[in-house]
């Protein structure tokens, strides 16, 4: 490796991976830079409130409108999914539904805290159910980790609760913080369907609404003191704020937590120590160069801009011992791509997945209070395992506490419908909204997805973003073994609600909000939820992978690929726990070999 | 410990009761200017404000630990326990008053005045003679005799501070403490947060300096000192960043701040009354339900705290949406204009 290297590491995107990964570093001495493609506005209290401002002067609120992105560093948006514009190229035959954060944090800015530890059997799959692939790790190699990251993200769950489907804890281990109180109407679901048992296939299964463990503020354990809205000003110094220190329930957690109540990335490097850490913001990473001899990462080759506004720019290059992509699934195998050689026999890209969703919503018999509380603190897991998995896929519910908002867009959409097609107006208007409003209920029905080779991102001279660099090309399609995951799934769904008494209102609103499939002759309307996973997969030996288990590149030898993209399968968990877990796991083992003069 | 004020324990458990008072007194005002900005504007005085209100209900808290600490019942909805605004305060040699309005320069250098440091100076007395020709609160007065206050908020605490460790050393001569509270009865953070730091539980002498001396630097300082033992910069500074328009940073002097600037539109307030009072809202008015709603809130949420600093700690989670409530009511009342266009309407605090 060069002498003359200006850093230990080198670390391209300041998301969870790359502030996780940044803080070991530092903290071991190792002089770190940190380049990130978008710009710095999210560590001040009135720059993050400016992103607030943003989100709440828009007229319509998708996951990224908190966070317009620079011109040099563009990101998928779902307003772009129906036009043939935006920056994905979408080939088909499914659209790709979900998008991402290209600012200083990541897209922990806009992510719900869903921080479910994978399944034993998630690692095993083929092993244990005949599909997908088998990770080179299992769980009890990865649970220390999964320790670590809970606490160093601040998870908020009750261990007694979380121990099913094999999942098991060290002993006298128990989350950072209590669990997020369920919400009333997660009460109310839990009394009446928790006796339930519903035939899947051969197996019956015991359903039972349950608090899902989430990176959002909650009471302490112990010493651990909840990290709340970060304030670091133009001077670097971190003024308190006293703000989001617990969740207050603002049901906004996407696409923005007013009070910073949730995990993001800045949080972690706002307690790095900052002596062994340069954070360099508005810094496109546009190609890695490489030894071409040893096949080692020499630099890699960025992009500065100074106004996130402008497309001009200048080429910079940063050089270190050690290099990290942690960018984000998409980004890694994008920039990968691009620089030339690749590694793992083509495998660059290939296997994208996300987890497909289906909405299911109904109406109450009485009041359950919807619109409060964070957007949802239970879900139902009882189908994240199961020996259907041979046939299709696993799948997960959240039970929202936002009514129908993510589904039909409530509550202005019931304000429009009750208006317009039901011309109602005065005393009965209000009456009739404060009736319907406070009796919605909204499950989303998370459906697992196997890695395809065919599902795939690539790069295309041909299209190209305002700086030069390559836009993602996305080949999708969802499999049979998804599809009917979610006809099981919506099955369950119609079932519980039944349980419940809640009149089922799923398929009366045609959606056109989401992208449509068709499966068995009937029109299938999903979306993404933002997992995006697998495009560097992680295995035994390089003829079927990309990275090794400590997501190093088998033909790179001083680089590491990090995030969801080194993910062999997905299972139903969100990928943000696991992919923090894998990233401190690399994280030591790159200490160790640096510290041992590797 | 010469001649110590406070000479018995029940002298003492009254005395912390003032202090209760005292911090809470503080609440109104600021909470007052805080609501006065109008949306969006000001968000440096926002955010300083903010975190004053927040650090004086840590005192309150801190306050109420220490009377549990030796034995006491803290009680919030006693009458009298809020005071009639304006309220007096002491100011070294002279009264000054603090009263409910909107932010303004004048509100600003009444907050200035309350979190001053000030000690009596060398070979003066720490008492003064009040003037006792009005009927309004009087806040830090002596005991037993109300006719005398101290000289500052930090001297009324240092003889508190005094007397815990002359009664003590005086209860362990015969083998006793006046640590006699349950610790049960303290808040910790485990249900107090995100305000303006730890609690920690006051069982002995030195729980109990470490409590004052954190309510002193924070706030009423005694010292010059800009930035506190664990960096957080005095409340006196932090107010006084708005009247020099720049953040103070470590190393500056009180007279020179020179972090980042700040500014502040003092039109963007709503132009509420100063000390309104039920009285002069037409009975049965909008804006007069509005009032009695705000108080009867307040109310309920002074009974909330005196539960939670009563052995029920778990209280303080109900009592916290309590205070979303309050900002809804305030806005109901200061957004809209008072009949006889004096201004607009203002919570009254008549509890």
């Amino acid at each position: 490796m060069s002498e003359a290297a200006e850093f230990d590491v080198v670390i391209v995107g300041a998301g969870v991976a790359g502030a996780l990964a940044a803080g070991q570093f530092a903290k071991s001495g190792l002089k770190v830079l940190v380049l990130e493609a978008g710009p710095d506005t999210t560590r001040d209290l009135a720059s993050y409130n400016a992103h607030l401002e943003t989100f709440y002067t828009a007229s319509s609120k998708g996951a990224e409108t908190p966070w317009p992105p620079a011109e040099g560093a563009p990101q998928p948006d779902g307003a772009d999914l129906f036009k043939q514009e935006g920056y994905f190229v979408q080939r088909g035959p499914h659209l790709y539904g979900s998008t991402y954060t290209r600012t200083f944090g990541g897209s922990t800015l806009h992510w719900l805290g869903v921080s479910l530890r994978m399944l034993p059997e998630d690692f095993e799959l083929r092993a244990r159910h005949g599909v997908g692939r088998d990770w080179p790790i299992g769980y009890a190699a990865l649970a220390p980790w999964y320790d670590r990251a809970e606490h160093a993200i601040g998870v908020s769950a009750d261990v007694e609760e979380q121990r099913y489907h094999g999942l098991t804890f060290t002993a006298g281990y128990d989350y950072p913080m209590r669990r997020i109180p369920p919400s009333y109407s997660d009460r109310v679901l839990g009394a009446a369907v928790n006796s339930l048992e519903v035939d899947l296939g051969e197996e019956r299964v015991a359903v039972r609404v349950r608090s899902y463990p989430a990176a959002r503020n909650s009471i302490p354990r112990g010493d651990y003191q909840p990290i709340g809205a970060l304030d670091i000003g133009s001077d670097g110094q971190e003024r308190s704020t006293y703000i989001g220190e617990r969740c207050e329930g603002n049901t906004a957690c996407t696409p923005i937590c007013p009070v910073q109540a949730k995990y993001n990335a800045n949080k972690t490097f706002a307690r790095a120590d900052r002596r062994h850490l340069t954070l360099r913001s508005q810094a496109v990473a546009s190609q890695i160069l490489f030894d071409g001899v040893t096949g080692a990462v020499s630099g890699i080759s960025y992009k500065r801009y100074d106004d996130p506004r402008s497309t001009s720019f200048n080429e910079e290059v940063a050089t270190g011992r050690v290099y990290i992509l942690a960018a984000h699934a998409v980004e890694n195998a994008k920039l990968l791509l691009a620089s030339g050689p690749q590694s793992g026999e083509g495998q660059v890209g290939r296997g994208l997945m996300d987890h497909p969703a289906l909405y299911a919503w109904g109406l109450a018999p009485f009041n359950v209070g919807a619109f409060r509380g964070p957007q949802s603190s239970s879900g139902i897991e009882d189908f994240r395992a199961g020996g259907f998995r041979a046939r299709h896929a696993a799948f997960r519910f959240d039970i929202g506490n936002d009514g129908w908002r993510a589904a039909t867009g409530a509550p202005d959409a019931t304000v429009i419908d009750a208006v317009t097609n039901q011309k109602l107006f005065g005393r009965q208007l209000r009456t009739q909204l404060a009736d319907q409003l406070s009796r919605q209920v909204r499950m989303s029905l998370a459906v697992e997805q196997l890695p395809d080779p065919d599902n795939r991102v690539t790069i295309d001279p041909a299209y190209r973003d305002k700086f030069g660099n390559p836009r993602p090309v996305i080949d999708y399609r969802i499999a049979d073994y998804t599809f009917e995951g979610m006809a099981a799934a919506r099955k369950v769904a119609a079932r519980i609600f039944r349980q419940a008494g809640i009149k089922d209102c799923s398929r009366s609103t045609a959606e056109l909000r989401f992208p449509t499939a068709i499966y068995d002759g009937e029109e299938v309307h999903y979306h993404g939820m933002g997992h995006f996973a697998g495009t560097h997969a992680m295995g035994s030996d390089r003829s079927n992978s990309v990275v090794d288990e400590f997501q190093r590149s088998w033909d790179h030898p001083n680089l590491f690929l990090l995030g969801s993209g080194s993910f062999a399968t997905m299972g139903t968990s969100n990928p943000t726990l696991t992919l923090a877990a894998l990233a401190l796991r690399t994280a030591d083992h790159i200490i160790a070999k640096l510290h041992d003069g590797g | 410990m010469a001649s110590p004020d406070i000479t018995s324990i029940e002298v003492l458990r009254s005395q912390l009761a003032k202090a209760i008072q005292l911090e809470h007194a503080t609440i109104p005002p600021y909470l007052t200017a805080l609501y006065s900005i109008r949306p969006g504007a000001n968000t440096d005085a926002t955010q300083i404000l903010r975190v004053i209100v927040v650090e004086e209900m840590l005192h309150l808290t801190i306050s109420a630990n220490l009377l549990n600490a030796i034995g006491g019942k803290p009680d919030l909805t006693v009458k009298g326990f809020v005071p009639s605004y304006p309220a007096t305060l002491p100011d070294g040699e002279t009264d000054f008053t603090v009263g409910v309005g909107p932010l303004s320069p004048e509100t600003l250098k009444a907050f200035l005045k309350i979190e001053r440091p000030a000690m009596a100076p060398a070979g003066k007395s720490r008492h003064v003679v009040r003037k006792s020709d009005d009927h309004s609160t009087h806040l830090c007065t002596l005991p037993e005799d109300a006719t005398l206050r101290y000289y500052s908020i930090g001297e009324f605490y240092a003889a508190i501070r005094d007397a815990i460790v002359y009664l003590d050393q005086q209860a362990k001569a015969k083998g006793e403490t006046i640590f006699t509270g349950d610790p049960k009865r303290q808040v910790t953070s485990e249900y107090y947060y995100s305000g303006g730091g730890k609690l920690w539980p006051i069982v002995d002498p030195a729980s109990a300096a470490k409590a004052i001396d954190l309510v002193i630097q924070q706030g009423e300082g005694k010292t010059q000192a800009i930035f506190g033992d664990s960096g957080e910069i005095a409340h006196y500074y932090r107010f006084l960043q708005l009247d020099k328009n720049r953040y103070y940073q470590q190393g500056d002097s009180p007279e020179n701040p020179t972090g980042p600037a700040l500014t502040t539109d003092w039109s963007a307030v709503w132009p509420i009354a100063t000390n309104l009072k039920l009285a002069a809202l037409p009975a049965g008015s909008e804006l007069y339900d509005a009032a009695v709603a705000f108080n009867s809130a307040y109310r309920q949420f002074l009974a909330l705290l005196t539960r939670a600093y009563n052995g029920e700690p778990q209280v303080l989670l109900d009592a916290v949406p309590r205070m979303f409530e309050f900002r809804n009511l305030i806005q109901q009342l200061i957004c809209n204009p008072l009949p006889g266009g004096n201004g607009n309407a203002a919570p009254t605090y008549e509890i």
